[in-house]
């Protein structure tokens, strides 16, 4: 067993108002999982994932990664958002090494930069600013930024949402092309999305929330082959299935 | 002449779908599958067919043996296949033999941006400059340094 999520609840409290946006969700992450986490919006699964990480606490319960509480700057465990988060004045390579900077990589540095960024297909983009990069080409940069701090648990938020439909496919499936190599981390990946095509497309396994606040309403194991087809007509019975599971 | 104004990604996601349709696939139905609008999403499909990816006749879209190929492969065979295809592409066979005859292989973005509006008549040449070195860049061809201001042959 990878981590533990067990009896998490978490409530906000603004301006003396008490609001529930997660009830009791327990689960277990293994290794090779890769899961994704759907639900409508404000089920409070962005919430879910950044309490899973320690970028939040819990109201109660605790996480645990390979059987230790989970503290927010775990090497293992690594996050990918929405907005990229890279930061402008530095350049591809730069925003790479300057997280490996922080793990204490010394003079690998570099070397280890250069590998993830090759392996994102980034190689010729090496001294670029973000804002000369497509939205395409900046989550590209997320995604060789956290690999490279080669974590057993990647997690990400809503990784596909800013970019357009054509670009998003581009990089799904690159994703999954990097997630069936075997050298390459992470060990296991939990992934927020509010596009369930997207969910059954990438997972292989599905966890469903409920409404506000956030219970576990169906813990799926989604068994198709892969490279999967959307247009292929058991895949659209997985989407139902999800579905009539959120509705 | 008109370059389309589509990414490598943008023009890999177009023939990844159209693949998961069995190799040809309506434009119109693309479009309406992805919820764009038909100006949406033809940039990329005028870019599948400059690089040799597609096939259009009557509004269909067919992948070409060179598509099928790219699509098989893992992500670093896909940017040799990319660099091949991008190197043969009119406007950016013209720059690339304008920077080998250049000193010190570099051409400022000015007098590149001057060059392109002779061959694309816009207004807009400077998104049909970010398009076309978001191509060079990623066929590991020509780069641009923001900070000097200028093109260069990116060394193999």
């Amino acid at each position: 067993m990878l981590a533990e999520i067990k009896n998490i609840s978490k409530t906000f409290e603004s301006d003396g108002n008490k609001i529930q946006v997660l009830d009791n969700i327990n689960f277990t992450v293994e290794d090779n999982d890769f899961i994704c986490i759907v639900g409508p919006s404000g089920c409070g699964k962005s919430t879910l994932l950044r309490i899973i990480v320690g970028l939040e606490k819990p109201t109660s319960g605790e996480v645990l990664f390979k059987g230790e509480v989970i503290a927010p700057d775990n090497p293992k465990v690594a996050m990918v958002f929405q907005n990229f988060a890279l930061f402008p004045w530095l350049t591809v390579k730069e925003n790479i090494e300057l997280v490996l900077e922080s793990k204490k990589y010394g003079e690998e540095a570099e070397k280890v930069a250069c590998k993830y960024i090759r392996a994102v297909g980034l190689d010729g983009f090496e001294r670029v600013y973000p804002r000369e990069l497509s939205g395409g080409m900046k989550q590209r940069v997320g995604f060789a930024r956290e690999l490279a701090v080669e974590p057993v648990l990647l997690c990400m938020d809503e990784p596909f949402s800013s970019l357009d439909a054509l670009t998003s496919q581009n990089l799904k499936d690159e994703l999954l092309m990097l997630w069936a190599e075997v050298s390459m981390p992470p060990d296991a990946v939990i992934m927020v999305t509010h596009n369930v095509e997207e969910a059954v497309y990438m997972a292989n396994r599905i966890i469903i929330l409920s409404p506000r606040p956030g219970k576990i309403v169906a813990d799926l194991k989604i068994e198709l082959e892969r490279p999967r087809n959307r247009k292929d007509p058991e895949f659209y019975r997985w989407v139902d299935k999800v579905y009539s599971l959120i509705v | 002449m008109i370059f389309p104004k589509a990414t490598i990604s943008e023009i890999i996601g177009l023939l990844e779908v159209v693949n998961d349709s069995g190799g040809i696939e309506d434009a119109a139905r693309l479009a309406a599958d992805f919820d764009l609008e038909l100006d949406e999403i033809l940039p990329s499909i005028d870019g599948a067919e400059l690089l040799g990816f597609v096939s259009v006749t009557d509004g269909n879209i067919e992948l070409t043996e060179d598509a099928r190929n790219l699509l098989e492969t893992g992500i670093r065979d896909r940017k040799k296949i990319i660099r091949d295809k991008v190197a043969g592409v009119g406007i950016i066979k013209e720059l690339t033999s304008m920077l080998m005859e250049s000193d010190e292989r570099k051409i400022s973005k000015k007098e590149t941006l001057k060059f392109l509006q002779d061959k694309i008549a816009t207004a807009d040449i400077e998104s049909y400059f970010r398009i076309i070195i978001n191509w060079t860049r990623h066929a590991g061809l020509i780069g641009y340094n923001s900070d000097s201001e200028e093109i260069c042959l990116i060394s193999k």
